[in-house]
């Protein structure tokens, strides 16, 4: 499973590796990308260092992650202006390994109807299991995908959540491998929390999971905001490890969505108009 | 090698029977292709591909109910035997496509061992040359190797004696009929002292490349007349032995590097799976082919009749029905009627109808009644659904009046099985109008029978059981056009929000006005068209060659609905809610004209 | 009061929830961070479990860690059946033993997979895994021939055991371990067996078992 990535526009992405906050100062780091071993290091000023062997790699450092590129990157990172708004909680909520394909588990991040069956009494509860008509476009100047009005019956919403609402949703895709989502905030009307999933690709079959949660929440400790997170991704894991081929099939013949999965559908045929390979089953010719 | 294209025509043991648990779904693998495995409360053995067609999710992680199979991860319903799908929980007022159906595989019992495989050809294996009128499965046991690699050390496992060894274990003389079995007959009876002493026949399961599943089968043991202690012994003795000859395998193998696994090739889903399918889909217009199995007395005037397929192969399944749906029937006397099914969960190998003998008989009922006999064979139509159940409701009403039980019923066997709650309440004239009392009375919903009413006794009834509404709970009403008129009527006064109440006529009681005269323009065949006064629109479409399914042709069912694009139409149907009608884009095309000169219909 | 020191994803956690649950013991959770803040390893958790390990649980001036002791102490102090810790009857009592003692070889090996793949936790996973499958074939055949007797547990006991609470977690999450239980029928059997015994609940990771018959 660890053929180096041959895959150009997977090798022009940016990746994220590691929180920066969670990595030990001055000592050498080891991960996996694209099937690639790398180091990194970070030096007393929070300075993160990335090489392929001895060879440097570009850096990024954005919303509280490492990033970087074993080509030549396509464009800068993406845009997630909410990250610098001055009374947000940033919070890294944990790295997690799981044996899945990157767009996999972007497809779990965009989809709603597991919510009762999945996250059972917290995003969602039988019996109310409707997915309603939603919006889905792909904005072409900025290459990603957005999603609107959706909205879903959840009776925990988030971890500052006491009682069942009906939770609005907007999903962005801005990279095959990241996806972000603005849902409602149940301590302030007028905002929107965010949650950011970041998949590194460890090799084809396999990610490191980074999340990001970035709320108006003046009432839960970090650890609560994390402990929430966690709780949540690891519902998703069992479900994403028995998924079967574990690369997402980009043929339209291989599942069988439904309405609900629109988002997933403009995500797929985005993966195919991009020519993306790694961690996809491409569609036959 | 072992020759693997000739072993997907081949039947191989994929469990042992008693794998196969109430409730519980067996993971099992031949030739590198997952199966789910399970046991329905009929006791028919499923054996699907482990992969829930929506999203891949292993259904080996799902639940087995009983009647169906549900995936973990949106809760999708897959029925015993077809695997048509009955339910999805995200869209619950749409009746799933006919069309989702998870692949699935044959599957046989006998000599203890469930047999399955891609595409067996012929019968089952028959052991021939060794006594099977009594059989005992073994343990299986998995081994890191491949048959090929296990032959020889099973063999010399069983014939040669190893210094450690069982004195009193039988010496066998091996045969191989072919190269995933391996038939071992003891060769001296005379030596084996007390111990019951059988021949084996092993049969070698390819799992996946590199590992093999050793299933074996005493032969000729009487269980019932062995000491349950010395069949243990037995059966423990047999177990060390394989797993010892398991150990050896795998360590003289642990250099060696394990194969790539065997990709099985998974079908694609069919064309129309693999876009949006539509809000529901009316099905073509296929008739299949019934035999009346059954007819039974429910009471002096409803008999139950049940149909089953022609004959029980795979391919002559009955489609997968949901509750509410209904078949169209061809009568021995030409006339073609509607039946609702009230087929319960999970029952898909017959379809079940209950029948009211009406006096004032159009002539359906009458047929059925008095023509039909056991063996007779019928068409019928494909299931459809236009009164589908929305299981999401925090309650549900369901009110039936005399035989408009039927669809009711279907649905209370569905909420009832879900865990859902529900209310039924049954209208009747007379006593003997309650049917299925005792089933409906175990069951976990309320159920309260209203016997003989008068037309203003039943308005009071209702208007005291509607009296709360609740954008929550949800209405079903089924039974004759005065009382569901008075039970829409009760709801609308009572300020049901109108997306609550549901319900289904027998026919359309209102007399048809086919006196205009009209235009169509369909918008995506580019034909003008004419309907003259006295002729229907559907028919007209049809006989310019545009098919589209119909039912009842009264206006009564919702089968032959047609977008509307522009125009006004003029309803007459009975089907559609008062802010349908008045939304004016969608109409019967049974029974519908225009109010304006001229329709855009998207067809 | 109880207190459990616990972290939700900890299947040795989960154990203590379990029979919390199962025999309805009031009780507080105070959440110590595993992962990635290892909490556990800094010197509030030390002060009370110097090995630095959850879960550790508190009952009133008593504190105790090791999931296995805590699920003997829970069982002989406050199950008034008997039957999760056969006190009275020592053969049966030290098959329970036998299988709190292969539990936490279970932990071991199918939790220590789980910990480097999916925690990154520095330790051998290919090691761990076939250790992992060399207990869970030791377990299957045990179980199997468990079941031609009529006995549904680990132990020899007539209802569940803390023995079965105490092999279930990592069994349960060892997939994530990259530890599949496809050669494991009578397992499979017997996990199911588990979420059906009346007050289980689920941990992330784990579902629960539809209604049996
Ligand atoms: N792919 C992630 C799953 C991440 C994920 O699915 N997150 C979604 C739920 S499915 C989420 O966090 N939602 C939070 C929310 O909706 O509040 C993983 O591997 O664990
Ligand atoms: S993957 Fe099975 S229901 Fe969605
Ligand atoms: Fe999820």
């Amino acid at each position: 499973m660890s053929t180096p990535c041959s895959d150009p526009v997977a090798l022009g992405l940016w990746h994220p590796l590691a929180a920066i906050e969670d990595i030990p100062p001055s000592s050498d780091q080891h991960t996996r990308l694209l099937g690639q071993a790398l180091r990194y290091r970070k030096d007393a000023g929070n300075q993160v260092a990335v090489f392929d062997g001895d060879r440097p790699l570009p850096v990024t450092q954005a919303y509280g992650y490492v990033w970087t590129c074993l080509g030549t990157p396509a464009r800068p990172l993406f845009d997630l202006p909410e990250y610098a708004e001055p009374d947000r909680r940033n919070v890294c909520a944990a790295t997690v390994g799981v044996r899945v394909s990157a767009p996999r588990a972007v497809e779990n991040f965009l989809d709603m109807g597991h919510f009762p069956f999945v996250h059972t009494g917290i995003l969602g509860v039988e019996p109310h299991t409707e997915v309603r008509e939603y919006q889905v476009e792909l904005n072409e100047d900025k290459d990603e995908i957005l999603a609107t009005e959706c909205i879903f019956y959840q009776p925990q919403a988030a971890a500052g959540a006491s009682g069942g609402i009906m939770a609005d949703y907007i999903y962005r895709v801005p990279h095959p491998y990241c996806s972000v989502l603005y849902k409602s905030c149940p301590t302030d009307e007028s905002r929107l929390d965010v949650i950011a999933l970041f998949l590194q690709p460890v090799d084809e079959e396999t990610v490191r999971a980074h999340a990001l949660v970035s709320v108006i929440d003046t009432q839960s400790s970090d650890l609560d905001i994390r402990l929430f997170q966690q709780t949540i991704f690891s519902q998703d894991k069992p479900i994403l490890e028995n998924q079967l081929p574990k690369r997402l099939p980009l043929d339209p013949r291989a599942e069988t969505p439904i309405r609900a999965d629109k988002v997933a559908i403009v995500y797929r045929r985005w993966l195919r108009a991009k020519g993306l390979q790694y961690g996809v089953i491409p569609a036959a010719a | 090698m072992i020759d693997l294209e000739a072993a997907r025509y081949l039947w191989h043991p994929i469990a042992a029977s008693s794998d196969l648990v109430p409730r519980h779904v067996f993971h099992a693998q031949i030739l590198g292709r997952e199966l789910a495995l399970w046991r329905a409360d009929d006791d028919n053995v499923n054996a699907w591909e482990n992969r829930c067609l929506h999203r891949g999710v292993r259904l080996s992680i799902g639940i087995n109910d009983g009647t169906e199979l549900l995936c973990q991860y949106h809760g999708w319903r897959y029925a015993n035997r077809t695997a048509g799908c009955t339910y999805i929980p995200a869209h619950p007022a749409d009746a799933p496509a006919r069309t989702i159906c998870n692949n699935t595989y044959p599957a046989m019992e006998q000599y203890g061992l469930v047999w399955s495989g891609e595409s067996p050809e012929g019968p089952l294996p028959v052991l021939s040359t060794v006594d099977t009128s009594f059989f005992t499965p073994l343990r299986a046991v998995t081994v890191n190797a491949t048959s090929q690699d296990l032959l020889l050390p099973l063999i010399q496992g069983y014939t040669t004696r190893l210094p450690a060894s069982d004195d009193n274990r039988p010496r066998y003389g091996a045969d191989t009929p072919d190269a995933f079995t391996i038939i071992l007959r003891v060769a001296d009876r005379s030596q084996t002292g007390s111990t019951p002493v059988a021949d084996i026949a092993f049969f070698l399961q390819p799992v996946d490349a590199g590992r093999t599943t050793i299933r074996g089968i005493l032969c000729g043991i009487d269980e019932h007349n062995t000491d349950a202690q010395t069949l243990n012994d037995l059966l423990r003795f047999h177990n060390r032995l394989l797993c010892t000859i398991r150990d050896r395998l795998e360590s003289t193998l642990a250099d060696a590097p394990s194969p790539a696994p065997w990709i099985p090739i998974i079908a694609a889903v069919s064309e129309n799976q693999a876009s949006l399918p539509a809000m529901s889909d009316t099905g073509n217009s296929t008739p299949l082919r019934i035999r009346v199995a059954s007819i039974d007395s429910l009471s002096p005037t409803v008999r139950h009749f049940r149909f089953e397929p022609l004959d029980d192969l795979p391919e002559s399944q009955l489609p997968t029905a949901q509750p509410g749906a209904h078949i169209d029937v061809q009568l021995p006397n030409g006339l073609v009627r509607q039946y609702s099914l009230i087929n319960g969960p999970g029952e898909t190998d017959h379809y079940a109808i209950a029948v009211k003998r009406e006096a004032a008989s159009r002539g359906g009922s009458q047929a059925l009644h008095e023509q039909l006999r056991v063996g007779d064979l019928l068409a019928s139509s494909v299931p459809r659904n236009n009164f589908t159940l929305r299981r999401d409701a925090e309650h549900t009403h369901l009110i039936a009046g005399g035989i408009g039980l039927t669809p009711l019923l279907a649905m209370a066997r569905a909420l009832h099985h879900m865990g859902r709650p529900y209310t039924l309440h049954h209208f009747a004239a007379q006593d003997t109008e309650l049917l299925f009392q005792s089933e409906l009375q175990a069951m976990s919903g309320e159920y309260l029978c209203h016997v003989g009413l008068t037309p203003s006794q039943t308005a009071a009834t209702m208007a005291e059981l509607l009296a709360t509404p609740d954008a929550h709970q949800h209405l079903y009403l089924c039974g004759p056009a005065p009382m569901l008129q008075c039970a829409r009527d009760t709801a609308a006064a009572c300020q049901w929000p109108e997306h609550t109440v549901h319900f289904e006529y027998f026919s359309n009681p209102e007399a048809r006005d086919d006196s205009s005269a009209f235009e169509v323009d369909l918008a995506r065949s580019g034909l003008s068209l004419n309907v003259p006064a006295g002729q229907s629109l559907l028919s007209v479409l049809r006989e310019n060659g545009v098919t589209l399914p119909s039912s009842c042709e009264q206006g009564a069912c919702g089968t032959c609905r047609v977008t509307v694009l522009d125009g006004t139409p003029d309803h007459q149907d009975v089907y559609l809610s008062e802010s349908e009608k008045a939304r004016g884009d969608c109409l019967m095309s049974c029974v519908s004209r225009a109010r304006s000169q001229k329709l855009t219909l998207d067809l | 009061m109880i207190t459990l020191y616990d972290y939700e994803l900890s299947g040795n956690c989960y154990k203590i929830r379990l029979l919390l649950s199962m025999l309805g013991i009031r009780h507080e959770k105070h959440a110590i961070e595993f992962y990635p803040a290892a909490e556990h390893r800094k010197e509030a958790f030390l002060a009370i479990n110097p090995l630095g390990e959850l879960p550790v649980l508190q009952d009133g001036e008593l504190t105790l860690r090791d999931s296995q002791a805590i699920l003997v102490y829970l069982a002989s102090e406050y199950d008034t059946s008997g039957n999760w810790y056969p006190l009275q009857d020592p053969r049966t009592l030290a098959t329970v033993t036998q299988w709190l003692c292969f539990a936490n070889a279970i932990t071991a090996s199918a939790g220590g997979a789980r910990l480097a793949d999916g925690f990154f936790h520095p330790l051998d996973a290919d090691a761990c895994r076939s250790e992992a499958h060399r207990l869970f074939r030791v377990l299957d055949e045990h179980l199997w021939f468990q079941e031609r007797e009529r006995q549904d547990w680990v132990a020899t006991t007539a209802s569940p055991s803390i023995a079965d609470i105490a092999c279930f977690p990592y069994i349960m999450l060892s997939e994530e371990g990259g530890i599949s239980r496809i050669d494991y029928p009578a397992i499979r059997r017997w996990t199911d067996r588990v979420k059906r015994i009346p007050g289980f609940i689920p941990m992330p990771g784990v579902f629960p078992a539809g209604p049996g018959l």
